[in-house]
């Protein structure tokens, strides 16, 4: 074969999947599984503003949802990656703060707060920017850096032989994703369930920890889903959002909510119906969808509705047909 | 962890098989990018972020993409171990990681984990990449690094970061520039990691562990 010919050739292969992919994305996907059996419960709170009394709110949730935390010992895991002062990259402090009062109040046997974040070092330096040890009473004491933390390994996971998880999450009865509601140019949209990448120990998988983008960002999160899904629950900061190109260099979008609820897929799925996004073109959450229910009619929505609340997050390019109709 | 093993080895004079067959490791290891595929993707603009993917590098893990920590501590390695080990490999891969740092700046001047921008967005330089790959670039004479020593000082005057204020600390130091010394007593870190670093770092300390031909 000559080489202007394997050029050619080349060409058209590259054009020929190209436009093939182009033309898998148009078609509509096919139907989605039933889900685990009976509906989930999802609550949808409205606080407009961080000085609202956020813990009454958090807590009006939580029992719409019917969890029962006495005894147990609680994580919260909040969002926090980067800081920068012109834009809400983190799950605001004034969230996680009322979150510690909240499941004290409700008889946790202990609340701490874990986070690893992805890209930067030095987790501390960026609580204290993001306000966290000014506004959480008795921050350090509770907190622990999951990059970090002692490690133990679990049988098989993301490809993995041994994978290895940080102490303080895998010991914990209950997860908390305290997450925030934001677009992703990789991802559609990051809320509870792509939060748990957080759970991933930098310290042997390095910052970022690229072993995830490998193994597939939708794979690694309905992976880690299908882990912790079992003892978690979610509280999703919308009070203050962000749109466009999240996660970390969008803007601000307030959509004045909380959403919480037990199954993460369901409150995901909420999530992306109040930022005006069709959950069932979001792909993590197609393939989560054994784990918890993304249709509409399999969630007992509770609070307001998803029409008294919706506000249309703006779209980075790759999703612009995301856009629920 | 295996190239901190080797400048360990190397600066305590150590020079057996295990240590070769480190460098050995360490030269079989590519950051999983440097293939046909993503340069092909790369060529034709599918690849989200701008990147070079033209230089190997090293990443946190085998089978994973380059990044610039785990480069840096391979390139203070093997510029440290090269004059015991024959062949041209590790020049080879010396030069060529240095020109990868040298790719991924931010076009503030300095470096973060190693993805200049995104979706077409340039993205910010940290403190402690900066200082990380301006110690993998030690030696190196290029206006990329003369550009980020001046960002390294800005970062170092304004962080609040402990963590990088002492990578900061090392890495100015391995150039030759003045760091102020801290005062008496204004550090140790609580934190072990940290206090060794904080030590590392002062005028007294064993900063130039890092350095080119430097002996601790």
């Amino acid at each position: 074969m000559t080489r202007r010919k394997f050029a050619l050739l080349s060409g058209a292969a590259i054009v020929g999947g190209y436009g093939g992919i182009k033309a898998q994305k148009l078609q509509k996907p096919p139907k989605l599984p039933d889900g685990p059996v009976g509906n989930s419960a999802v609550a949808v709170i409205r606080a407009r503003s961080y000085s609202d009394d956020l813990a009454s709110r958090m807590l009006e949730g939580i029992r719409q949802c019917g969890l029962d935390v006495r005894g147990k010992r609680v994580l919260l895991k909040p969002n926090l990656v980067e800081f920068d002062p012109a834009t809400v990259i983190n799950t605001n402090a004034n969230v996680i703060a009322a979150a510690v009062e909240v499941f004290h109040q409700l008889g946790a046997a202990e609340v701490k707060i874990g986070e690893g974040p992805g890209h930067r070092r030095d987790t501390l330096d960026m609580a204290d920017d993001a306000r966290y040890r000014a506004l959480i009473p008795k921050f350090e004491s509770i907190f622990t850096d999951l990059n970090r933390d002692d490690v133990s390994s679990i049988k098989s996971f993301a490809g993995e032989e041994d994978f290895y998880f940080p102490k303080t999450v895998l010991g914990a009865d209950l997860i908390v994703s305290l997450a925030k509601m934001k677009t992703h140019h990789w991802a559609g949209a990051t809320l509870s369930m792509k939060n748990f990448f957080g759970v991933v120990p930098g310290s042997v998988y390095g910052w970022p920890k690229n072993k995830l983008h490998y193994y597939g960002i939708p794979e690694s999160i309905v992976a880690l889903n299908r882990q912790f899904g079992r003892k978690a629950f979610a509280i999703v900061d919308g009070v203050i959002g962000m749109e466009g190109n999240g996660p970390i260099q969008g803007t601000p979008k307030p959509a004045g909510v909380l959403v919480m609820g037990s199954d993460l897929v369901a409150v995901d799925s909420t999530c992306c119906r109040v930022m005006g996004i069709d959950p069932e073109k979001v792909s993590y959450l197609r393939m989560a969808a054994d784990l918890g229910h993304v249709r509409s009619e399999r969630i007992d929505q509770r609070g307001e509705t998803i029409a008294s609340v919706r506000t249309n997050f703006e779209l980075s390019h790759d999703f612009k047909d995301f856009r629920l109709a | 962890m295996t190239a901190h093993a080797v400048t360990l080895a190397s600066v305590r004079g150590i020079d057996d098989a295990s240590v070769h067959a480190s460098v050995d490791w360490l030269l079989r290891v590519v950051g999983a990018e440097h293939n046909m595929w993503t340069r092909t993707g790369s060529f034709l603009h599918l690849i989200k972020a701008r990147l070079d993917v033209s230089h190997e590098g090293w990443p946190w893990r085998e089978g994973n993409a380059t990044w610039i920590e785990p480069t840096a501590h391979t390139l203070v390695a093997l510029k440290k171990i090269a004059s015991h080990y024959r062949g041209p490999e590790v020049e080879k891969r010396v030069r060529d990681g240095e020109q990868l740092v040298l790719s991924r700046r931010c076009t503030d001047g300095g470096w973060n984990y190693g993805t200049p921008n995104m979706l077409y967005f340039d993205l910010p330089s940290y403190p402690e990449t900066t200082a990380l790959a301006l110690l993998g670039l030690d030696g190196v004479n290029d206006p990329g690094v003369s550009q980020g020593l001046d960002v390294a000082r800005k970062f170092h005057a304004e962080t609040k970061s402990s963590l990088g204020k002492a990578w900061l600390q090392i890495a100015l130091r391995c150039h030759g520039k003045d760091v102020p010394t801290p005062a008496e007593g204004a550090f140790i870190s609580h934190d072990l990691m940290l206090a060794s670093l904080e030590l590392l770092g002062h005028p007294k300390g064993n900063y130039k562990l890092f350095q080119v031909g430097g002996r601790a």
